[in-house]
């Protein structure tokens, strides 16, 4: 990956191909999403919540694989998914506060001119003919609006969630069709007892701030997670069907 | 009628006093003023002794069920990590004389016995790794400065066990923030100016300075090494243990950083000296070092003259401060209505940091036991006596044990201390047994165990000690032995990879925070 700062005159020649965009997550078990694509994340993953393994903060995601560096949505040519989430649309570009620690260069955009979206067979270009911005770049800076400002709403989300221990650890212990166990660890949820155990006070926090729904989109997408089972199971049943082929 | 306990009066405030204070008001005190109402009278004009820098694992659960932030005590009292103890130049003297006592306990413990295995195989092979090494991944975590968790653990959580190294005076203000702001303990700023007792014998009350009279149910003695209540006014006499331990003197001195982002280390070093051992702890932005000797076997010019020579040249202008030390404690440590916690109860040399451990094992036993009234207190007081006795009993023969190890021939200090007048028969004993078994379990049966069967293993085996176990049937788990240093061997590579630098890692602490999950 190389970052540069996105430049209308120097990047007005680079060819684009979007949908090349969902390859780069083709081995991501995570994708940060934010608050306001939560209802449309829950109709398809399950929502969890993880920690920056370089601040130890907690961000907001979407589980696509049982394992780190496994996507289970990702079919080899597009991700299979109703909903894609705004962090793999946006790309090749980038905005330092979503994927860097430090957020130092924050709202800045840049583009990966490493990313294989850039390709002569690309369609799109950042600017038309006539040097003002193309709808394709003006769909980017929307979604980048979108992650900037959803990210402050999701962070002021999980402050709130930690401040009335709603977090908890998911012990995911499976054991698959092939006998493999596995065990996922270092991902959060809402603890629904806590949360269903709240006062009267604690419940008007979540009310007036809006964060009711964003709560039960994360319940609800939990049960997601037998889908990823499910699709775990069958590309293992794949892959034997396959090697018994080869023999 | 019973006289029911309803307040507690904690004279001192120190690190006992708080912590104390901390530990009961965590547990018994509410804010709706049904609880005990505890009451903590601290002069301010009797400075603290404050050289209590080094804690056990014990601390993160202290600090934890007080309800304090790890990330906020990591803030605020200078803390670093501690994953045990150096000790150097304490069998032979040489520079390159070490062995490691690390918190990690040796893979498999207690129910695989590693040390006989180990010593078979270190007579056997010149090349043999330390026993530390062998059965903990810990000194090689040590030894790359590396700290026991990441960022991404929770509050109080380790990968490797770990205890703290703090800054005592900043760790007082810390804890008493906490007691007076979350905890409702009741602070006075005061001078006692006498102790009165009831025709019981019983203290009835305090007379202050300035705030009259300060009466409660249980007094707490936390007034230091003078014993105010338990010693002057109760009566209870010193039992001197200084025929065992011969150190009394301490030499402290701060000692900065050469740069900023200089390493922290992340365990206590303690280097053997010709009449005693330099202790040398890294907090966050400077390290404390001090000289504990034997004022009967050099001078104090000549310990001055030691521990210039270790600090070095650049430091020389540092003036340390000496503190006398009694190694000994009282002969009852709760007698009426009167319970002492810390140095008014006693105090030994620090080479196992065992004062904020004591204080804090002292707190909770005061506080699950704390009696209902005064007529059954006497019983909780019986109880009390004898556990701490017990612990003290330990505490010295775990003190001693590193003392008659050495090999050192360099001064009568050394000499003596391997004199068998000088070693209590409780070590004596458990040591025959030890020339024929590695300690287990077995030999610590009491519940109120300060040391585990394992510590000793590391000190005994890190010092050299010899054990022939030919006499014995062998006990046919060589597999699960096997795999047992494998699997240490497997954690060492992981833990080293994947733990980040010391100081690293307490920066970002301080930066981000950890989580509490």
């Amino acid at each position: 990956m190389h970052l540069v700062e996105l430049s209308r005159a120097e990047h007005s020649g680079l060819k684009i191909d979007p949908d090349l965009a969902e390859a780069s997550a083709a081995r991501q078990h995570l994708i940060p999403v934010v608050a306001s694509e939560f209802r449309k994340a829950a109709i398809q993953y399950p929502i969890v919540f993880a920690k920056h393994p370089e601040t130890g903060r907690f961000g907001a995601y979407v589980l696509n694989g049982l394992e780190p560096e496994e996507n289970l949505f990702w079919t080899g040519m597009k991700m299979d998914v109703a909903y894609v989430p705004l962090n793999i649309r946006r790309r090749p570009f980038f905005v330092g506060m979503a994927d860097s620690p430090s957020g130092a260069n924050d709202n800045v955009l840049c583009i990966d001119i490493d990313s294989s979206c850039i390709t002569a067979s690309g369609q799109k270009s950042i600017v038309d003919a006539d040097g003002s911005d193309s709808p394709y770049l003006k769909e980017i800076l929307s979604i980048v609006r979108r992650l900037v400002d959803g990210q402050k709403h999701t962070d002021s989300f999980i402050n709130t969630a930690l401040s009335l221990d709603l977090l908890c650890p998911i012990v995911l212990d499976i054991v698959l069709e092939d006998g493999k166990p596995l065990h996922v660890e270092g991902l959060y949820s809402i603890d629904e007892d806590r949360f269903r155990a709240l006062d009267k006070e604690s419940i008007e926090i979540l009310w007036n701030e809006g964060l009711m729904d964003l709560i039960y989109s994360v319940i609800i997408s939990t049960g997601q997670i037998f889908n990823l089972v499910r699709l775990r199971n069958e590309r293992a049943s794949l892959n034997r069907a396959w090697r018994g082929n080869d023999n | 009628m019973a006289h029911v306990i309803r307040s507690i009066c904690i004279v001192g405030g120190g690190t006992a006093g708080w912590l104390t204070a901390g530990i009961i008001a965590a547990r018994h005190g509410s804010e709706d003023g049904n609880g005990i109402r505890i009451t903590l009278i601290e002069s301010d004009t009797i400075g603290t002794v404050g050289v209590g820098e080094g804690t056990w694992p014990t601390m993160r659960t202290t600090l934890k069920k007080m309800g304090v932030s790890e990330t906020d005590f990591f803030r605020e009292c200078n803390t670093s990590f501690k994953q045990g103890a150096k000790f150097a130049r304490w069998v032979t003297g040489d520079p390159a004389d070490f062995y490691y006592h690390p918190l990690v306990l040796p893979e498999g413990f207690p129910s695989l016995d590693l040390a006989s295995a180990w010593m078979e195989y270190a007579e056997k092979r010149q090349d043999a790794p330390s026993f530390s090494n062998a059965v903990s991944y810990q000194e090689a975590v040590c030894e790359l400065g590396l700290a026991p968790k990441l960022i991404t653990s929770p509050e109080y959580a380790g990968i490797a066990n770990y205890a703290y190294h703090l800054d005592a005076g900043r760790f007082v203000s810390f804890v008493r923030d906490h007691c007076v702001n979350r905890l409702g303990v009741h602070l006075v700023v005061d001078d006692v100016t006498r102790v009165i007792r009831n025709e019981a014998g019983d203290i009835a009350y305090l007379e202050t300075r300035k705030s009259g009279q300060l009466d409660g149910d249980l007094f707490i003695d936390c007034s230091g090494f003078r014993s105010l209540l338990l010693g002057e006014t109760m009566g209870v006499p010193f039992v001197d243990c200084s025929d065992v331990l011969f150190i009394d003197r301490a030499l402290a001195v701060q000692v900065p950083y050469d740069a900023e982002d200089s390493d922290i280390v992340p365990h206590t070093v303690s280097t053997a000296q010709k009449h005693g051992w330099i202790w040398d702890i890294g907090l966050q932005s400077r390290r404390g070092v001090g000289y504990v000797y034997s004022s009967r076997h050099t001078t104090a010019d000549a310990a001055l003259g030691e521990l210039q020579a270790y600090v070095g040249e650049e430091h020389r202008s540092l003036q340390p401060r000496e503190i006398k030390i009694h190694a000994g404690h009282r002969r009852t440590f709760w007698k009426g209505n009167c319970v002492a916690v810390g140095l008014a109860g006693g105090f030994l040399e620090p080479l196992e940091a065992s004062a904020l451990v004591l204080i804090e094992l002292s707190a909770e036993m005061i506080s699950g036991m704390l009696p209902a009234t005064r007529e059954t207190m006497d019983i909780i007081a019986k109880r009390f006596n004898a556990t701490t006795q017990y612990r003290w009993d330990r505490i010295i023969d775990f003190l001693k044990l590193h003392y008659i190890l050495s090999k050192r021939e360099d001064s009568r200090f050394w000499i003596d201390n391997r004199d068998p007048a000088s070693i209590p028969d409780s070590l004596k004993d458990q040591i025959e047994l030890w020339r024929h078994r590695a300690p287990g379990d077995q030999d610590f049966t009491s519940n109120a165990e300060m040391f585990p069967a394992a510590s000793y293993q590391y000190v005994l085996f890190g010092m050299g000690f010899r054990m022939d176990t030919s006499d014995r049937e062998p006990k046919g788990h060589a597999g699960a032995v096997e795999q047992a240093f494998a699997r240490n061997e497997s954690l060492k590579i992981k833990w080293t990879k994947t733990l980040p630098n010391n100081r690293n890692l307490i920066n970002k602490i301080k930066e981000f925070g950890l989580q509490k999950i």
